[in-house]
Protein backbone atom coordinates (compact mmCIF):
# COMPACT_ATOMS: atom_id res chain seq x y z
CA UNK A 1 0.00 0.00 0.00
CA UNK A 2 2.52 2.53 0.71
CA UNK A 3 4.74 1.47 -1.80
CA UNK A 4 1.92 2.54 -4.12
CA UNK A 5 1.25 6.05 -2.57
CA UNK A 6 4.84 6.72 -2.88
CA UNK A 7 4.76 5.58 -7.02
CA UNK A 8 1.63 7.57 -7.22
CA UNK A 9 3.50 11.02 -5.32
CA UNK A 10 6.25 10.35 -7.98
CA UNK A 11 4.11 10.15 -10.83
CA UNK A 12 1.90 13.19 -9.46
CA UNK A 13 5.52 15.02 -8.96
CA UNK A 14 6.26 14.36 -12.37
CA UNK A 15 3.59 16.18 -14.17
CA UNK A 16 4.15 19.26 -12.33
CA UNK A 17 6.14 21.37 -14.78
CA UNK A 18 2.67 21.11 -17.17
CA UNK A 19 0.75 22.26 -14.66
CA UNK A 20 2.93 25.21 -14.22
CA UNK A 21 2.91 25.41 -17.55
CA UNK A 22 -0.93 25.88 -17.88
CA UNK A 23 -1.30 28.26 -14.53
CA UNK A 24 1.16 31.12 -15.44
CA UNK A 25 -1.72 33.38 -16.40
CA UNK A 26 -2.56 35.79 -14.23
CA UNK A 27 -5.87 36.54 -13.18
CA UNK A 28 -6.98 39.73 -12.53
CA UNK A 29 -9.94 40.32 -9.79
CA UNK A 30 -12.01 43.95 -9.39
CA UNK A 31 -12.74 45.03 -6.12
CA UNK A 32 -16.48 46.82 -5.95
CA UNK A 33 -17.63 48.89 -2.87
CA UNK A 34 -21.49 48.34 -1.14
CA UNK A 35 -22.86 50.58 -4.55
CA UNK A 36 -20.94 48.51 -6.90
CA UNK A 37 -18.51 51.13 -7.85
CA UNK A 38 -14.71 49.72 -8.59
CA UNK A 39 -12.28 50.26 -5.57
CA UNK A 40 -9.26 49.17 -7.82
CA UNK A 41 -8.27 46.62 -10.12
CA UNK A 42 -5.76 43.95 -8.59
CA UNK A 43 -3.74 40.82 -10.04
CA UNK A 44 -4.56 37.44 -7.81
CA UNK A 45 -7.32 36.46 -6.27
CA UNK A 46 -8.26 38.60 -3.32
CA UNK A 47 -9.20 36.74 0.31
CA UNK A 48 -11.76 37.58 2.49
CA UNK A 49 -9.98 39.79 5.46
CA UNK A 50 -7.49 41.48 3.16
CA UNK A 51 -7.57 45.41 3.63
CA UNK A 52 -7.37 48.05 1.13
CA UNK A 53 -6.39 52.01 1.66
CA UNK A 54 -7.33 53.63 -1.14
CA UNK A 55 -5.61 56.67 -2.90
CA UNK A 56 -7.91 59.17 -0.74
CA UNK A 57 -7.45 57.11 2.41
CA UNK A 58 -11.24 55.30 2.32
CA UNK A 59 -10.55 52.51 4.34
CA UNK A 60 -12.25 48.74 2.62
CA UNK A 61 -12.03 45.07 3.91
CA UNK A 62 -12.63 41.96 1.83
CA UNK A 63 -16.20 40.58 2.88
CA UNK A 64 -16.54 37.57 -0.30
CA UNK A 65 -15.39 37.00 -3.41
CA UNK A 66 -17.21 35.86 -6.59
CA UNK A 67 -14.52 33.91 -8.71
CA UNK A 68 -17.05 33.10 -11.44
CA UNK A 69 -17.25 37.14 -12.28
CA UNK A 70 -14.06 37.74 -10.84
CA UNK A 71 -15.10 40.50 -8.19
CA UNK A 72 -14.39 40.94 -4.56
CA UNK A 73 -16.77 42.80 -2.29
CA UNK A 74 -15.45 45.11 0.03
CA UNK A 75 -16.81 46.54 2.85
CA UNK A 76 -16.23 50.58 3.71
CA UNK A 77 -14.72 51.11 7.18
CA UNK A 78 -14.56 54.95 6.37
CA UNK A 79 -11.81 57.01 6.41
CA UNK A 80 -8.18 55.42 7.77
CA UNK A 81 -6.69 57.76 10.63
CA UNK A 82 -3.58 58.85 8.52
CA UNK A 83 -0.57 60.21 10.32
CA UNK A 84 0.10 63.47 11.55
CA UNK A 85 2.88 64.95 9.53
CA UNK A 86 2.17 68.58 10.20
CA UNK A 87 6.05 68.45 11.12
CA UNK A 88 6.88 68.03 7.68
CA UNK A 89 6.17 72.15 7.67
CA UNK A 90 8.13 72.86 11.20
CA UNK A 91 11.55 74.34 10.63
CA UNK A 92 12.88 71.15 12.49
CA UNK A 93 16.03 69.64 12.95
CA UNK A 94 16.67 66.94 10.36
CA UNK A 95 17.91 63.97 11.83
CA UNK A 96 21.32 63.51 10.73
CA UNK A 97 23.55 62.10 14.01
CA UNK A 98 23.73 59.31 12.70
CA UNK A 99 24.41 57.38 9.36
CA UNK A 100 21.35 56.61 6.94
CA UNK A 101 21.27 53.45 5.48
CA UNK A 102 18.04 51.28 3.78
CA UNK A 103 17.92 48.22 1.46
CA UNK A 104 16.81 47.44 -1.79
CA UNK A 105 16.34 44.14 -3.89
CA UNK A 106 13.82 42.33 -6.20
CA UNK A 107 12.18 39.27 -5.06
CA UNK A 108 10.66 38.98 -8.61
CA UNK A 109 13.67 39.24 -10.88
CA UNK A 110 11.70 38.65 -13.99
CA UNK A 111 9.17 41.58 -13.82
CA UNK A 112 9.89 44.02 -17.14
CA UNK A 113 7.69 46.70 -18.78
CA UNK A 114 6.56 45.45 -21.67
CA UNK A 115 6.14 48.87 -24.04
CA UNK A 116 9.73 49.47 -23.71
CA UNK A 117 11.60 46.37 -22.28
CA UNK A 118 9.28 44.05 -25.24
CA UNK A 119 8.17 41.78 -22.54
CA UNK A 120 6.87 41.68 -19.49
CA UNK A 121 9.07 38.78 -18.17
CA UNK A 122 12.59 38.83 -18.63
CA UNK A 123 14.08 35.25 -17.68
CA UNK A 124 17.75 36.46 -17.47
CA UNK A 125 17.15 40.20 -15.63
CA UNK A 126 14.19 41.73 -16.03
CA UNK A 127 13.58 45.91 -15.93
CA UNK A 128 12.52 45.97 -12.78
CA UNK A 129 16.54 45.94 -11.69
CA UNK A 130 16.64 49.37 -13.75
CA UNK A 131 13.99 50.66 -11.54
CA UNK A 132 15.78 49.52 -8.52
CA UNK A 133 19.33 51.07 -9.51
CA UNK A 134 17.50 54.35 -10.46
CA UNK A 135 15.95 54.40 -7.17
CA UNK A 136 19.04 53.29 -5.48
CA UNK A 137 20.67 56.68 -7.21
CA UNK A 138 17.86 58.43 -6.20
CA UNK A 139 18.55 57.71 -2.13
CA UNK A 140 22.08 58.19 -2.50
CA UNK A 141 21.31 61.60 -3.85
CA UNK A 142 19.50 62.05 -0.50
CA UNK A 143 22.51 61.16 1.21
CA UNK A 144 21.49 57.93 2.24
CA UNK A 145 23.79 54.98 1.82
CA UNK A 146 21.70 52.06 0.24
CA UNK A 147 22.75 48.16 0.30
CA UNK A 148 21.43 47.03 -2.85
CA UNK A 149 21.30 43.66 -3.98
CA UNK A 150 21.08 42.89 -7.73
CA UNK A 151 20.96 38.97 -6.67
CA UNK A 152 17.95 36.90 -8.87
CA UNK A 153 15.68 34.67 -7.41
CA UNK A 154 14.11 33.11 -10.65
CA UNK A 155 11.84 31.54 -11.38
CA UNK A 156 8.87 33.88 -10.87
CA UNK A 157 6.78 31.69 -8.75
CA UNK A 158 5.92 31.64 -5.14
CA UNK A 159 9.21 29.76 -4.17
CA UNK A 160 10.84 33.21 -5.22
CA UNK A 161 10.05 34.49 -1.79
CA UNK A 162 11.94 31.65 -0.30
CA UNK A 163 14.83 32.99 -2.31
CA UNK A 164 14.77 36.10 -1.82
CA UNK A 165 14.59 35.54 1.96
CA UNK A 166 18.02 34.99 2.27
CA UNK A 167 18.84 38.04 0.35
CA UNK A 168 16.63 39.65 2.89
CA UNK A 169 18.37 38.39 5.61
CA UNK A 170 21.58 39.84 4.13
CA UNK A 171 20.49 42.72 3.79
CA UNK A 172 18.80 43.37 7.22
CA UNK A 173 22.41 42.06 9.31
CA UNK A 174 23.47 45.18 7.86
CA UNK A 175 21.79 47.54 10.35
CA UNK A 176 19.84 49.20 7.77
CA UNK A 177 16.95 51.53 8.78
CA UNK A 178 14.41 50.01 6.21
CA UNK A 179 14.49 47.47 3.75
CA UNK A 180 12.64 47.52 0.89
CA UNK A 181 11.47 44.77 -1.88
CA UNK A 182 11.08 46.72 -5.28
CA UNK A 183 8.27 44.93 -7.82
CA UNK A 184 5.65 45.98 -10.50
CA UNK A 185 2.28 45.47 -10.83
CA UNK A 186 0.49 42.60 -13.12
CA UNK A 187 -2.79 44.69 -13.91
CA UNK A 188 -3.48 45.34 -17.19
CA UNK A 189 -4.31 48.89 -17.02
CA UNK A 190 -1.80 51.58 -17.70
CA UNK A 191 -3.79 54.52 -16.84
CA UNK A 192 -4.78 53.13 -13.16
CA UNK A 193 -1.01 53.69 -12.46
CA UNK A 194 -0.20 56.98 -14.74
CA UNK A 195 -0.31 60.39 -12.82
CA UNK A 196 0.95 63.68 -13.28
CA UNK A 197 2.82 64.91 -10.40
CA UNK A 198 4.16 68.77 -10.40
CA UNK A 199 3.40 68.58 -13.99
CA UNK A 200 5.75 65.64 -14.32
CA UNK A 201 4.23 62.71 -15.87
CA UNK A 202 4.72 59.61 -14.25
CA UNK A 203 3.79 56.26 -12.24
CA UNK A 204 2.28 55.52 -9.27
CA UNK A 205 3.69 53.46 -6.66
CA UNK A 206 1.47 50.52 -4.31
CA UNK A 207 2.73 50.20 -0.98
CA UNK A 208 1.82 46.43 0.44
CA UNK A 209 2.16 44.79 3.21
CA UNK A 210 1.41 41.33 4.76
CA UNK A 211 -1.11 40.61 7.84
CA UNK A 212 0.39 37.12 8.65
CA UNK A 213 3.45 37.75 10.73
CA UNK A 214 4.74 39.72 14.10
CA UNK A 215 5.72 42.77 12.15
CA UNK A 216 2.22 43.33 10.83
CA UNK A 217 1.74 46.41 12.83
CA UNK A 218 4.61 47.73 12.60
CA UNK A 219 4.78 46.99 9.11
CA UNK A 220 1.24 48.22 8.55
CA UNK A 221 2.22 51.43 10.62
CA UNK A 222 5.95 51.98 8.53
CA UNK A 223 3.34 51.85 4.98
CA UNK A 224 0.97 54.73 6.45
CA UNK A 225 3.74 57.32 7.51
CA UNK A 226 5.14 56.88 4.08
CA UNK A 227 1.56 57.39 2.49
CA UNK A 228 1.10 60.43 4.77
CA UNK A 229 4.29 61.97 4.14
CA UNK A 230 3.98 60.92 0.02
CA UNK A 231 0.49 62.63 -0.23
CA UNK A 232 1.66 65.92 1.80
CA UNK A 233 5.32 66.35 -0.92
CA UNK A 234 3.51 64.50 -3.97
CA UNK A 235 0.33 64.28 -3.92
CA UNK A 236 -0.79 61.63 -6.56
CA UNK A 237 2.74 60.09 -6.23
CA UNK A 238 1.61 57.17 -3.73
CA UNK A 239 -1.75 55.05 -5.38
CA UNK A 240 -2.68 53.06 -2.39
CA UNK A 241 -1.74 50.49 0.16
CA UNK A 242 -2.84 46.51 -0.05
CA UNK A 243 -3.18 44.61 3.26
CA UNK A 244 -2.60 41.06 2.11
CA UNK A 245 -2.89 37.88 3.82
CA UNK A 246 1.41 37.11 2.74
CA UNK A 247 4.35 37.94 4.86
CA UNK A 248 6.90 38.70 1.69
CA UNK A 249 9.90 38.59 4.22
CA UNK A 250 8.43 41.10 6.15
CA UNK A 251 8.84 39.16 9.76
CA UNK A 252 12.53 39.96 9.14
CA UNK A 253 12.03 43.47 9.85
CA UNK A 254 9.55 46.08 11.33
CA UNK A 255 10.50 48.69 8.69
CA UNK A 256 9.96 46.67 5.68
CA UNK A 257 7.81 47.17 2.83
CA UNK A 258 6.85 46.18 -0.74
CA UNK A 259 6.75 48.79 -3.24
CA UNK A 260 5.16 48.53 -6.94
CA UNK A 261 6.22 50.84 -9.32
CA UNK A 262 3.73 51.19 -12.04
CA UNK A 263 2.57 47.90 -14.19
CA UNK A 264 3.90 45.92 -16.49
CA UNK A 265 1.82 47.85 -19.32
CA UNK A 266 3.24 50.97 -18.16
CA UNK A 267 6.26 52.94 -19.96
CA UNK A 268 9.47 52.34 -18.34
CA UNK A 269 10.31 55.89 -19.05
CA UNK A 270 7.61 57.04 -16.61
CA UNK A 271 8.51 54.76 -13.85
CA UNK A 272 11.94 55.92 -13.49
CA UNK A 273 10.30 59.14 -13.31
CA UNK A 274 8.74 58.69 -10.08
CA UNK A 275 12.00 57.11 -8.41
CA UNK A 276 13.70 60.42 -6.76
CA UNK A 277 10.34 61.86 -5.54
CA UNK A 278 9.71 58.43 -4.22
CA UNK A 279 12.99 58.88 -2.81
CA UNK A 280 11.81 61.89 -1.59
CA UNK A 281 9.11 60.72 0.26
CA UNK A 282 12.00 57.80 1.98
CA UNK A 283 14.21 60.46 3.44
CA UNK A 284 11.59 62.85 4.86
CA UNK A 285 9.93 59.44 6.31
CA UNK A 286 12.92 58.04 7.77
CA UNK A 287 14.78 60.73 8.60
CA UNK A 288 12.82 64.05 7.90
CA UNK A 289 13.03 65.92 11.58
CA UNK A 290 13.29 65.35 15.01
CA UNK A 291 9.52 65.71 15.83
CA UNK A 292 8.78 63.65 12.23
CA UNK A 293 11.09 60.62 13.59
CA UNK A 294 9.28 60.95 16.93
CA UNK A 295 5.96 60.60 15.46
CA UNK A 296 7.19 57.92 13.29
CA UNK A 297 8.94 55.81 15.87
CA UNK A 298 5.65 56.45 18.46
CA UNK A 299 3.47 55.26 15.93
CA UNK A 300 5.72 52.30 14.85
CA UNK A 301 6.04 51.25 18.44
CA UNK A 302 1.91 51.31 18.65
CA UNK A 303 2.48 47.97 15.98
CA UNK A 304 5.27 46.90 17.48
CA UNK A 305 3.45 46.13 21.05
CA UNK A 306 0.97 44.66 18.87
CA UNK A 307 3.35 42.25 17.73
CA UNK A 308 4.87 41.49 20.77
CA UNK A 309 1.47 40.77 22.17
CA UNK A 310 0.87 38.72 19.15
CA UNK A 311 4.12 36.39 19.30
CA UNK A 312 3.26 36.00 23.00
CA UNK A 313 -0.25 34.87 22.57
CA UNK A 314 0.97 32.01 19.30
CA UNK A 315 3.49 31.06 22.04
CA UNK A 316 1.76 30.51 25.50
CA UNK A 317 -1.28 29.28 23.11
CA UNK A 318 0.81 26.72 20.94
CA UNK A 319 1.85 25.35 23.72
CA UNK A 320 -1.14 24.87 25.56
CA UNK A 321 -2.44 23.05 22.51
CA UNK A 322 0.52 20.62 22.62
CA UNK A 323 0.05 20.18 26.17
CA UNK A 324 -3.97 19.73 25.61
CA UNK A 325 -3.51 17.21 23.02
CA UNK A 326 -1.09 15.17 24.47
CA UNK A 327 -2.36 14.61 27.64
CA UNK A 328 -6.09 15.36 26.41
CA UNK A 329 -6.49 16.96 30.13
CA UNK A 330 -6.92 20.20 31.42
CA UNK A 331 -5.31 20.00 34.82
CA UNK A 332 -2.17 17.58 33.21
CA UNK A 333 -2.14 19.69 30.39
CA UNK A 334 -1.34 22.40 32.94
CA UNK A 335 1.12 20.66 34.25
CA UNK A 336 2.66 19.87 31.23
CA UNK A 337 2.57 23.20 29.83
CA UNK A 338 4.32 24.07 33.26
CA UNK A 339 6.95 21.31 32.79
CA UNK A 340 7.74 22.84 28.83
CA UNK A 341 8.92 26.08 30.14
CA UNK A 342 10.93 24.37 33.23
CA UNK A 343 12.76 22.54 31.05
CA UNK A 344 12.98 25.70 28.54
CA UNK A 345 14.56 27.58 31.58
CA UNK A 346 16.76 24.77 33.15
CA UNK A 347 18.39 23.85 30.15
CA UNK A 348 19.59 27.59 30.57
CA UNK A 349 20.72 27.96 33.59
CA UNK A 350 21.64 24.40 33.74
CA UNK A 351 19.22 23.35 36.58
CA UNK A 352 17.56 19.96 37.11
CA UNK A 353 14.46 20.06 35.99
CA UNK B 1 15.07 52.34 16.03
CA UNK B 2 12.22 52.46 19.15
CA UNK B 3 11.64 50.35 22.28
CA UNK B 4 9.27 48.78 21.09
CA UNK B 5 10.81 47.72 17.83
CA UNK B 6 14.24 46.76 19.89
CA UNK B 7 11.84 44.47 22.47
CA UNK B 8 9.47 43.04 19.46
CA UNK B 9 13.17 41.77 17.99
CA UNK B 10 14.55 40.40 20.70
CA UNK B 11 10.48 38.46 21.64
CA UNK B 12 11.11 37.22 17.72
CA UNK B 13 14.68 35.70 18.56
CA UNK B 14 13.47 34.35 22.18
CA UNK B 15 10.31 32.63 20.49
CA UNK B 16 12.25 31.41 17.79
CA UNK B 17 15.21 29.88 19.64
CA UNK B 18 12.10 28.22 22.17
CA UNK B 19 10.62 26.24 19.99
CA UNK B 20 14.14 25.75 18.63
CA UNK B 21 15.28 24.14 21.19
CA UNK B 22 11.99 22.25 21.92
CA UNK B 23 11.91 20.68 18.84
CA UNK B 24 15.22 19.76 18.67
CA UNK B 25 15.24 18.18 22.24
CA UNK B 26 12.90 15.57 20.49
CA UNK B 27 15.78 14.66 18.30
CA UNK B 28 17.93 12.30 20.69
CA UNK B 29 19.63 15.04 22.10
CA UNK B 30 19.92 16.19 25.85
CA UNK B 31 18.24 20.02 26.61
CA UNK B 32 21.95 21.35 26.82
CA UNK B 33 22.77 19.66 23.70
CA UNK B 34 19.97 21.31 22.02
CA UNK B 35 20.67 24.56 23.52
CA UNK B 36 24.11 24.88 22.34
CA UNK B 37 22.90 23.20 18.37
CA UNK B 38 20.31 26.11 18.29
CA UNK B 39 23.63 28.83 19.36
CA UNK B 40 25.12 27.24 16.63
CA UNK B 41 22.64 27.84 14.39
CA UNK B 42 22.18 31.38 15.20
CA UNK B 43 25.19 32.51 15.60
CA UNK B 44 26.84 30.42 12.54
CA UNK B 45 23.76 31.73 10.88
CA UNK B 46 25.80 35.39 11.11
CA UNK B 47 28.67 34.02 9.45
CA UNK B 48 30.05 34.57 6.03
CA UNK B 49 28.55 32.00 3.40
CA UNK B 50 31.56 29.06 2.60
CA UNK B 51 31.30 29.98 -1.30
CA UNK B 52 32.03 26.53 -3.88
CA UNK B 53 31.82 28.22 -7.58
CA UNK B 54 27.79 28.70 -8.27
CA UNK B 55 26.81 27.53 -4.84
CA UNK B 56 26.57 29.02 -1.69
CA UNK B 57 26.40 27.24 1.55
CA UNK B 58 25.48 28.43 5.25
CA UNK B 59 26.74 27.28 8.64
CA UNK B 60 23.89 28.02 10.86
CA UNK B 61 21.28 27.67 8.16
CA UNK B 62 22.07 24.62 6.43
CA UNK B 63 25.51 23.12 7.54
CA UNK B 64 23.98 22.53 11.23
CA UNK B 65 20.39 21.44 10.03
CA UNK B 66 21.95 18.95 8.01
CA UNK B 67 24.53 18.08 10.71
CA UNK B 68 21.57 17.24 12.36
CA UNK B 69 19.68 15.03 9.95
CA UNK B 70 22.95 12.74 9.57
CA UNK B 71 23.39 12.35 13.12
CA UNK B 72 19.44 11.20 13.04
CA UNK B 73 20.11 9.11 10.02
CA UNK B 74 23.30 7.37 11.89
CA UNK B 75 20.93 6.89 15.17
CA UNK B 76 18.44 5.59 13.20
CA UNK B 77 17.43 1.84 14.76
CA UNK B 78 16.62 0.34 11.44
CA UNK B 79 17.06 0.72 7.97
CA UNK B 80 13.83 1.07 6.89
CA UNK B 81 14.03 4.26 9.13
CA UNK B 82 17.04 5.71 6.93
CA UNK B 83 15.05 4.56 3.72
CA UNK B 84 11.61 6.07 4.69
CA UNK B 85 13.74 9.35 5.97
CA UNK B 86 15.42 9.66 2.13
CA UNK B 87 12.47 8.79 0.33
CA UNK B 88 10.00 11.16 2.37
CA UNK B 89 12.89 13.94 1.81
CA UNK B 90 12.87 13.61 -2.40
CA UNK B 91 9.14 13.63 -1.93
CA UNK B 92 8.92 16.94 0.34
CA UNK B 93 11.31 18.10 -2.13
CA UNK B 94 8.91 17.34 -5.06
CA UNK B 95 6.12 18.86 -2.84
CA UNK B 96 8.15 22.03 -1.77
CA UNK B 97 8.70 22.57 -6.44
CA UNK B 98 5.09 21.52 -6.74
CA UNK B 99 3.97 24.19 -4.08
CA UNK B 100 5.99 27.01 -5.47
CA UNK B 101 4.68 26.61 -9.19
CA UNK B 102 0.74 26.00 -8.08
CA UNK B 103 0.46 28.35 -4.91
CA UNK B 104 0.48 32.23 -6.30
CA UNK B 105 2.74 34.11 -7.15
CA UNK B 106 1.44 37.90 -6.64
CA UNK B 107 2.08 39.18 -3.47
CA UNK B 108 -1.62 40.60 -3.52
CA UNK B 109 -2.82 36.77 -4.29
CA UNK B 110 -1.15 34.85 -1.53
CA UNK B 111 -3.32 33.37 0.70
CA UNK B 112 -1.23 31.53 3.49
CA UNK B 113 3.19 32.57 3.27
CA UNK B 114 4.66 29.41 1.23
CA UNK B 115 7.89 30.09 3.63
CA UNK B 116 5.82 27.91 5.70
CA UNK B 117 3.46 25.68 3.77
CA UNK B 118 6.64 23.84 2.68
CA UNK B 119 7.22 22.38 6.55
CA UNK B 120 3.56 21.27 6.82
CA UNK B 121 4.23 19.69 3.57
CA UNK B 122 7.18 17.93 4.76
CA UNK B 123 5.51 16.62 8.30
CA UNK B 124 2.79 15.22 5.97
CA UNK B 125 4.96 13.54 4.22
CA UNK B 126 7.14 12.11 7.21
CA UNK B 127 3.44 11.40 9.47
CA UNK B 128 2.51 9.44 6.03
CA UNK B 129 5.81 7.81 5.41
CA UNK B 130 7.13 6.65 8.92
CA UNK B 131 4.88 8.59 11.74
CA UNK B 132 8.37 9.60 13.19
CA UNK B 133 8.77 13.28 14.59
CA UNK B 134 12.83 12.42 13.13
CA UNK B 135 11.62 11.87 9.77
CA UNK B 136 9.72 14.85 9.72
CA UNK B 137 13.08 17.18 11.16
CA UNK B 138 14.88 15.43 8.05
CA UNK B 139 12.31 15.41 5.33
CA UNK B 140 11.62 19.29 5.81
CA UNK B 141 15.26 20.59 6.18
CA UNK B 142 16.46 18.48 3.05
CA UNK B 143 13.29 18.61 0.89
CA UNK B 144 13.71 22.43 0.83
CA UNK B 145 17.64 22.27 0.16
CA UNK B 146 16.78 19.30 -2.59
CA UNK B 147 14.15 21.63 -4.14
CA UNK B 148 16.62 24.65 -3.97
CA UNK B 149 18.98 22.57 -6.06
CA UNK B 150 16.59 21.27 -8.12
CA UNK B 151 15.64 24.69 -9.28
CA UNK B 152 19.10 26.05 -9.65
CA UNK B 153 20.32 22.64 -11.83
CA UNK B 154 16.77 24.09 -13.54
CA UNK B 155 18.59 27.68 -14.30
CA UNK B 156 21.53 26.35 -14.84
CA UNK B 157 20.09 24.37 -17.91
CA UNK B 158 18.13 27.32 -19.20
CA UNK B 159 21.71 29.25 -19.13
CA UNK B 160 20.63 31.65 -16.01
CA UNK B 161 23.99 31.99 -13.86
CA UNK B 162 22.16 32.12 -10.51
CA UNK B 163 23.98 31.44 -7.47
CA UNK B 164 22.38 28.08 -5.26
CA UNK B 165 22.06 29.79 -1.68
CA UNK B 166 21.43 27.26 0.85
CA UNK B 167 20.39 28.39 4.47
CA UNK B 168 21.90 31.84 3.67
CA UNK B 169 18.98 33.03 5.31
CA UNK B 170 20.59 31.51 8.59
CA UNK B 171 17.86 30.89 11.53
CA UNK B 172 15.79 32.41 9.79
CA UNK B 173 16.17 30.98 6.47
CA UNK B 174 13.04 28.27 5.16
CA UNK B 175 15.92 25.31 5.63
CA UNK B 176 15.57 26.05 9.58
CA UNK B 177 12.05 26.96 9.56
CA UNK B 178 10.86 24.10 7.63
CA UNK B 179 12.36 21.65 9.82
CA UNK B 180 11.03 23.21 13.13
CA UNK B 181 7.06 23.54 11.81
CA UNK B 182 7.84 19.85 10.07
CA UNK B 183 8.38 18.14 13.67
CA UNK B 184 5.63 20.72 15.40
CA UNK B 185 3.06 19.27 13.00
CA UNK B 186 4.09 15.78 13.19
CA UNK B 187 4.25 15.82 16.66
CA UNK B 188 0.59 17.65 16.94
CA UNK B 189 -1.14 15.30 14.31
CA UNK B 190 1.12 12.05 15.67
CA UNK B 191 -0.53 13.19 19.71
CA UNK B 192 -4.00 14.29 18.47
CA UNK B 193 -4.31 10.96 16.32
CA UNK B 194 -2.75 8.21 19.37
CA UNK B 195 -5.79 9.95 21.35
CA UNK B 196 -8.20 9.56 19.49
CA UNK B 197 -7.00 5.53 18.95
CA UNK B 198 -6.78 5.17 22.89
CA UNK B 199 -9.79 2.93 24.09
CA UNK B 200 -12.11 5.23 26.11
CA UNK B 201 -11.18 4.11 29.57
CA UNK B 202 -7.86 5.35 29.39
CA UNK B 203 -8.98 8.58 29.09
CA UNK B 204 -10.40 8.47 32.42
CA UNK B 205 -7.66 8.29 33.90
CA UNK B 206 -5.20 11.08 32.37
CA UNK B 207 -2.59 11.30 34.93
CA UNK B 208 0.60 12.52 33.40
CA UNK B 209 3.59 11.22 33.41
CA UNK B 210 6.43 12.51 31.57
CA UNK B 211 8.49 10.78 29.10
CA UNK B 212 11.94 10.73 28.12
CA UNK B 213 11.66 12.15 24.60
CA UNK B 214 14.94 10.78 23.78
CA UNK B 215 13.23 7.30 23.78
CA UNK B 216 10.85 8.50 21.65
CA UNK B 217 10.73 7.94 17.48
Amino acid sequence: MKKALICALLLCLMAIPALAEEGDEQTIYRIVDEQGETVTWYCGQPEVGDEYIAGDNRHFRITGVDNTRRTAQADTLGVYEMPDVSWLYQDALPVASRQKAVAIYCTHSDESYEPTDGKSSDEERGGIYDVAEEFKAALEEEGITVYYSDETHHPHDAGAYRRSRATAVNLVEKGVDAVMDIHRDGIEDPDSYESTVEGEEMTKVRLLVGRSNQNAGANKAFATQIKAVGDEMYPGLIKDIYIGKGTYNQDLMPQAVLLEFGTYTNNKEDVLASTGHMAQVMNKTLYGSVSGAQAAEKQESKGAFGGIIWLVVLAVVGAGVFAFVSTGNGKAALEKWKGTFRELGGSVTGKKK
Amino acid sequence: MSVGMILLAIASVLVLFGVGQRVLDKMQLSDRAALILMAVIFFGGLLPDIRLGMVSVNIGGALAPVGVCVYLLIKADTKKEVARALIGSVVTAGAVYALSFLMPDEPEAIVIDPNYVYGLAGGAVAYILGRSRRAAFICGVLGVLLADALVAVMNWQKGINQMLHLGSGGAMDVVVISGLIAVLLSELVGELLERMARPGRENKDPVYTPVKEGKRK
